[in-house]
């Protein structure tokens, strides 16, 4: 079986391939073969996800030792699961990375721990102030913003993102990314809440079509290819 | 509130993933899930929107003792342990069923002379835990019946499975360890016989999973296990 870290980086035919779905086959397979009780399965697929969950956990949930303990429940869980998982239904990093992200979640509403955050934001329509806004917040870690941009870089949602004006981006990066909530997102920009959900509210509809319109256009192309 | 509504659906479909529904407004949508397909599909197409943004968090590795926390958890916990065992003690009670059909079956398999009974697998439905893929297939059971030398087995759903278009089920043999291998590809809806040579052969069990139609594409089991049974 190919390891995809050392695999070098190719196109698949049809559709443009993102590490994400490059990496789903193998997932797939390992997550499957651990639902029949195939622990070996189960061990490399912790070995291969659980950087990136724990990096998801920890930055909703900061304190270490809750975010680790969030890791742990989520794996035993996916090993529970596991049988249930169904490929053709959804991508396995995207489940894995869903259930993680819900812990991490819910375990702000239990522990009301806080994300720090600078509340030195002026949420002005002016698209140059937004560069490194956020990057006092998370030390030497990406912001949210930062993130934003460089996944827009490895998907075609980088032109979706593009479309949001600056506030919606903001917004959408501070709830996703940090796990704010509507309030707390209002809080940290210092805008009236209806202001902030309907913003969040816009910025997600417009992703929406825009992806849509994208995933049209990829299926018209690889079926006009042979 | 309708929560048919497909706006609706949306965007509060939408504000779960972000992770913007919070308290018991979170709680109350989690609630609603199991119950509302369309809810579900509408929180699947989020998450395959969204997530793939995690991609650039810079992964933090965790620490060894997580781990060894959850091997220690996991450790002699089967998944699906109690479906397997309880339900095969429960078809059991229908031995009559079970023996009616296994004749009819060896007559089937082993036509001259066919003194050595067949073996028996049944194969009863792995449980659905919550948050499993919306009611793809009714709950249903199979029955394979396998040719004393192993050489030939015919399955046989006990109830109509239903199932969505452009899927299949496939039939895997289960080793004591490792991958399971696949024997192909079972009908639904009747009887399938199933000819791999020595299915016995380094075989504790079977199971049937979803897939694709015309079966994995990876040549492991993709979907989720469906049916599953021990051979005794």
């Amino acid at each position: 079986m190919p390891e995809p870290e050392n695999k070098p980086k190719t196109r698949s035919k049809s559709a443009p391939a993102s590490d994400w779905s490059d990496r789903s086959v193998e997932l797939s397979a390992l997550l499957s073969r651990a639902g029949l009780g195939d622990r070996a399965s189960f061990a490399t697929l912790y070995e291969r996800t659980s950087a990136h969950l724990l990096g998801v956990v920890l930055r909703i949930q900061r304190d270490r030792a809750l975010a680790e303990d969030i890791l742990q429940e989520v794996y035993v869980n996916v090993w529970r699961a596991a049988a249930s998982f169904d490929a053709a239904q959804s991508q396995p990093l995207t489940w894995l990375t869903s259930v993680a992200r819900n812990r991490a979640i819910d375990s702000l509403r239990r522990a009301h721990v806080q994300p720090q955050l600078q509340t030195n934001l002026s949420a002005s329509s002016d698209e140059s102030e937004e560069t490194n806004v956020y990057d006092a917040v998370a030390d030497e870690a990406p912001g949210p913003l930062e993130l934003l941009s460089r996944a827009s870089d490895a998907r075609a949602l980088g032109t979706c993102m593009e479309n949001l004006t600056a506030q919606q981006r903001q917004s959408v990066a501070l709830a996703f990314f940090d796990g704010l909530s509507h309030s707390e997102v209002a809080d940290a920009m210092r805008e009236p809440l209806g202001t902030v959900k309907s913003w969040v509210r816009r910025a997600l509809m417009s992703l929406k079509s825009c992806l849509e319109a994208a995933v049209q256009r990829d299926a018209n192309r690889s079926s006009a290819s042979p | 509130m309708d929560y048919g509504q497909p706006n609706l659906a949306d965007r509060l479909a939408a504000e779960y993933v972000t992770g913007m529904l919070r308290g018991p407004a979170r709680r109350r949508f989690e609630k609603l899930l199991p119950a509302h397909p369309g809810l579900r599909g509408a929180v699947r197409a989020w998450q395959d929107r969204l997530m793939p943004l995690t991609a650039e968090i810079t992964p933090q590795r965790p620490s060894p003792a997580v781990w060894q926390r959850i091997e220690a958890k996991i450790q002699g916990a089967v998944p699906m342990p109690e479906p397997w065992w309880r339900r095969l003690a429960f078809w059991r009670g229908f031995s009559a069923i079970g023996t009616a059909v296994a004749v009819g079956l060896a007559l089937l398999v082993v036509s001259p002379g066919p003194v050595q009974p067949p073996i028996v697998v049944v194969l009863s439905a792995a449980a659905p835990p919550p948050g499993s893929p919306e009611g793809v297939v009714a709950p249903a059971s199979f029955i394979a019946s396998i040719s004393p030398d192993g050489r030939a087995m015919v399955t046989k759903p006990l109830v109509n499975v239903s199932m969505e278009a452009g899927r299949s089920l496939e039939l895997w043999s289960l080793p004591p360890q490792g991958a399971p291998r696949s024997l192909g590809l079972i009908a639904p809806d009747k009887a399938t016989v199933v000819q791999r040579g020595k299915v016995l052969e380094g075989t504790t069990g079977f199971a049937v999973s979803l897939e694709p139609a015309g079966g994995s594409p990876t040549g492991a089991p993709t979907g989720p296990i469906l049916y599953v049974g021990k051979l005794l």
